[in-house]
């Protein structure tokens, strides 16, 4: 059954440039400039939190005021952005676009990333997000780390271990870069291994372990003064991850993300610069349900996830005036597949794909445009069309819910964003709305039989769907001080077509858990919206104060509750220094879930407030900096579950976490 | 300054296989399911100057519902015969000498485009030692009339999409209903085709053997076959499919309807017979409740099919 893994390798990649001059890395006027192209990016800096250095990616972007998760267990979160699953957001690495390859996404594409091999996430709230292709709830681009051309040091590396109490949790991070005037390469391992942890009632969360593996690599070389090429792999691995809240565990899920890319900069001109990429990345994962003895079915449910992309940028710049052009192009092709033993296994097995060889093709243009009108105010628009062409392989599949649907469809997505900020003194402002098309998920297109173990229905997708459309409009104010900084952000989404699962009159389950068949459809409408409240307070020069609220609130066109937005939430924490000491400690938590969702499977969930703490000491080991860390999440030992948790699975009770970094 | 550099990276480009294979669908469908095209000869007698040949799916006669084409050539000439009445009446003699037909088309119809007789068969059980199958064929050229007796073989019919069922209706009228198509199904709409047969008592006594009279079948008229397809398999709780049509006479004789099978594997077609008159003659309402972890309850009338 197993076959052995065919990894490794070898693309030749030879590429015969005519090369221009200057360097890239020289920070000329004209490149300065390109950097600032970066518009209204809420971008994390390093990949760790306040409290943690040593951070899955997910813990990271759980420190992001806009992202809240969907946890089916310890490993793989799916992020909400703006309150919004994940199928209406672009989740890329680099702009490249991956889809997973689990139907009851338990592989979001942050998990085939590994923080230690990312620089940073940059989150964009609505159509802002619009430049990788057709969004409704925004973007989450996870950046990988590169390292820039002649560093005056040619060596650098990082190591970092730790262990965390709770789940037994074990882990290796280790980053390595060579940098030189011609030649960079750099590379990543990450290993983490961790066992079930346990609840606030010191009970043990069975099938909640998880085994990671990742890799990366990256070789760039400079063709000219002003080009460079790039190629670049991410390998990961996950195996025997348990999922509580799911019937089914994973047993091997692997992904593998290349890239090879061509960048061009211009010292002159109204082009500034020229970044294009092709890519490939393919996903399988495989789930297993042998360690669950009470199913009642044996089912072995693969999938496959494969993607070609293209992506093409272009910055323009004239005096205050500056452009971000990006054409996107991909073909992705998923199958998932389902096999269900009879009790009596010499019988023949039961076999459907539930996702019938699905290819997703899309090719869009994006412009984003910045016009600089003043020192205190700019205005920033831009826009994007694209075509997403659906095929299903095999459409009888489809026929069987929505006879004579036909075998594809083509959708044209338009959107369109502006937004004007200004800046009086220590206040700034800003106002901005977007419109935008999506097209359906493939499985809100094409699943079949899709189980969904949150509110027990199985999914059939529709391939007539109409585009989901979103009306949007967003407003901030701030005041940032020399002690004292305050920002307030609202958004406001009103979705035409929204898309839900309703159920159906027709059909009866397939899976045996399953209570009935949920069909997805279009709502009329339905409205989103959000707010965060963001304080800081410098007490002292060494003791800072945060704070952060947010609230949210969505309804659909009856009026009722949509399913996993967040109550309103707080979190506050004070970070102090003394010599090379830091200690941070914090409080956050959700009030009582009053608006959910009993029509979408939802339950009420109360409210939690969870303390934690952390020390760390930076010293140095001959010439590394050493940082050692030790803290403690959930002292108190909270037993809780948020509202998107899967199941109410509870979330794991208190937690020492150690970790030591070594800089090279 | 204008260089060409040509260079070669030797970029980490992990090429997969797939740990496991993706299933392949034709393959699927095909595990347990031959499908037949090709009518090959299944007998060929000779009679004085002629050659009769039946052919059938396969070269093979099956338990259930067979098309026949059925040729006859005068040897002397070389020629088809393609203007005589061809009567066609298949006997079942058991290990006590009693004799029973089974539905089928007794006046062949002669399909000019293609030059043979064509009939159809419901072979109601397999030749075995007890029980034997045996065809009497008649025929007229230039005014002169020949019969035929042959013995056949009537094999098990190992494909389940082609079962047949027989049984006594709440009329006091014998019943047959055999599947006629899908031969594969798919996981898909898939049109069903079934005949409904009813056996036609005899109102006279019998006269020389073989009296046709005796042994005389129809193919019922603006009856309706109510379906409701359901996998048995306890573990898939009574599951069944959406947008299922009941079956209906078209102008061939045949009933069709559309069954959606949802998956591969075992499933029941539970049926329930209606009369023109729009009574239940046959079978029972089974429940809709989703029931893991029990059998699924069939219809005293229905037929199980696997693919």
């Amino acid at each position: 059954m197993k076959k052995s893994i065919t990894l490794v390798i070898l693309l030749f990649v030879s590429l015969y440039t005519t090369a221009q001059n200057t360097e890239k890395e020289k920070k000329k006027d004209s490149i300065v400039a390109l950097d600032e192209v970066q518009l209204i990016t809420i971008i994390k800096k390093k990949i760790e939190t306040d409290m943690k250095m040593a951070v899955t990616v997910d813990e990271f972007l759980a420190s992001s005021d806009n992202i809240s998760f969907i946890k089916r267990g310890a490993y793989a979160w799916e992020p909400l952005l703006n309150n919004m699953s994940s199928e209406r957001s672009t989740i890329t690495i680099d702009g490249m676009h991956v889809f997973g390859a689990c139907t009851d996404k338990m592989d979001p594409i942050t998990s085939y990333v590994e923080s230690n091999n990312l620089s940073k996430i940059d989150i964009k709230s609505g159509q802002e997000g619009s430049m990788h292709g057709a969004t409704v709830a925004g973007s989450i681009d996870l950046k990988r780390k590169s390292t820039p051309f002649n560093l005056s040091k040619k060596w650098n590396g990082a190591y970092q271990t730790g262990f965390e109490f709770n789940n037994k949790q074990f882990f290796n991070l280790a980053n390595a870069s060579y940098s030189g005037s011609k030649f960079v390469a750099d590379g990543s391992l990450a290993y983490r291994k961790a066992e079930n942890y346990s609840d606030g009632n010191t009970e043990e969360v069975k099938h909640s372990q998880f085994t990671k593996f990742n890799a990366s690599l990256g070789l760039a070389y400079k063709t000219s003064e002003l080009s460079s090429v790039k190629v670049e792999a991410i390998y990961d691995e996950a195996k025997d991850v348990g999922y509580p809240a799911l019937p089914m565990d994973l047993w091997l899920s692997r992904a593998l993300i290349t890239s090879a890319t061509y960048k061009q900069l211009f010292k002159e001109g109204l082009f500034r610069a020229l970044d294009t990429k092709i890519y490939f990345n393919a996903i399988e994962h495989y789930m297993d349900d042998t360690t669950r003895p009470e199913n009642l079915v044996h089912m072995d449910m693969p999938g496959w996830s494969t993607t070609y992309g293209l992506l093409s940028k272009a910055n323009l710049k004239s005096n205050n005036f500056s452009s971000e052009i990006q054409l996107n192009a991909y073909n992705n092709l998923s199958t998932a597949e389902m096999r269900m033993y009879p009790q009596d296994r010499s019988e023949r097995s039961m076999f459907a794909y539930s996702w019938p060889a699905v290819t997703t093709t899309f090719a869009g243009i994006s412009l984003n445009n910045s016009w600089e009108i003043s020192d205190k105010s700019q205005l920033n628009f831009g826009g994007a069309l694209g075509v997403n062409y659906n095929h299903s392989k095999y459409v009888e599949f489809n026929w069987i819910f929505h006879p004579g649907t036909p075998q594809e469809k083509t959708r044209i997505l338009p959107s369109f964003h502006a937004g004007y900020q200004l800046d009086i003194k220590n206040f700034n402002f800003s106002v901005g709305g977007g419109y935008g098309h999506r097209a359906p998920s493939v499985s809100e297109g094409y699943g079949y039989y899709i189980y969904n173990s949150f509110d027990r229905y199985d999914y059939i997708g529709n391939p007539d769907l109409k585009n989901e459309i979103s009306y949007e409009g967003n407003a901030s104010a701030g005041y940032k001080g020399d002690k004292f900084s305050l920002q307030a952000n609202v958004n406001y989404f009103y979705i035409e077509n929204y898309i839900i699962g309703r159920i159906l009159s027709l059909g009866s389950p397939m899976n045996y858990q399953s209570v009935g068949v949920k069909g997805y459809t279009s709502l009329e409408y339905s409205t989103l919206f959000n707010f965060s409240l963001n304080t800081s307070y410098t007490i002292l020069d060494n003791l800072h104060w945060k704070g952060v609220l947010t609230y949210a609130r969505g309804k659909d066109d009856n009026k009722n509750n949509l399913p996993f937005i967040r109550p309103l939430s707080y979190q506050s924490s004070i970070h102090y220094r003394y010599n090379r000491f830091n200690f941070q400690t914090s409080v956050n938590g959700d009030l009582e879930q009053i608006n959910y969702s009993p029509e979408y499977g939802e339950d009420q969930t109360p409210s939690y407030t969870i303390w934690n703490l952390s020390a760390d000491y930076t010293f140095k080991i001959k010439d590394y900096r050493t940082v050692v860390q030790i803290g403690a999440e959930n002292i108190l030992n909270e037993y809780y579950s948020t509202y998107a948790d899967w199941g109410n699975i509870p979330r794991m009770g208190s937690n020492i976490f150690t970790s030591l970094k070594f800089n090279f | 300054m204008k260089k060409n550099i040509f260079f070669v990276i030797a970029a980490l480009v992990a090429v997969t296989s797939c740990t496991l294979d993706k299933t392949d669908y034709e393959a699927e469908i095909s595990t347990v399911v031959v499908e037949h095209f090709e009518f090959n000869e299944v007998v060929s007698i000779n009679k004085n100057n002629y050659q009769i040949r039946i052919e059938a799916l396969n070269g093979t006669l099956y338990k259930g519902y067979n098309d026949i084409h059925l040729t006859i050539t005068n040897t002397q000439t070389n020629e088809n015969i393609s203007t005589s009445n061809v009567t066609f009446l298949p006997i079942i003699t058991n290990y006590n000498g009693n004799n029973a037909s089974c539905p089928h088309q007794y006046n062949l119809n002669y399909n000019t485009e293609n030059n043979y007789y064509s009939g159809y068969a419901v072979f109601t059980s397999e030749s075995n030692e007890l029980e034997n199958w045996e065809v009497h064929i008649s025929f007229t050229d230039n005014g002169e009339t020949y019969t035929v007796n042959q013995d056949i073989i009537v094999e098990e019919q190992a494909n389940m999409n082609l079962n047949m069922t027989a049984f006594t209706a709440n009329d006091g009228e014998q019943y047959f209903i055999a599947l006629v198509a899908p031969q594969k199904p798919k996981i898909a709409e898939n049109e069903l085709v079934a005949g409904i047969y009813k056996y036609n008592q005899p109102s006279n006594e019998a006269g020389t053997f073989p009296d046709p009279s005796q042994f005389s079948y129809t193919e019922v008229s603006n009856y309706t076959l109510l379906l409701d397809p359901r996998m048995p398999e306890p573990s898939m709780g009574n599951h069944s499919s959406p947008n299922n049509q009941n079956l209906t006479q078209q102008e061939d004789g045949l009933y069709y309807g559309t069954v959606n099978y949802t998956m591969t594997g075992n499933w029941t077609l539970n049926f329930r017979l209606q009369n023109p008159d729009g009574d239940i003659i046959k079978g029972t309402e089974v429940s809709t409740d989703f029931t893991p972890g029990i059998e699924g309850e069939r219809s005293e009338l229905h037929i199980d099919i696997l693919f």
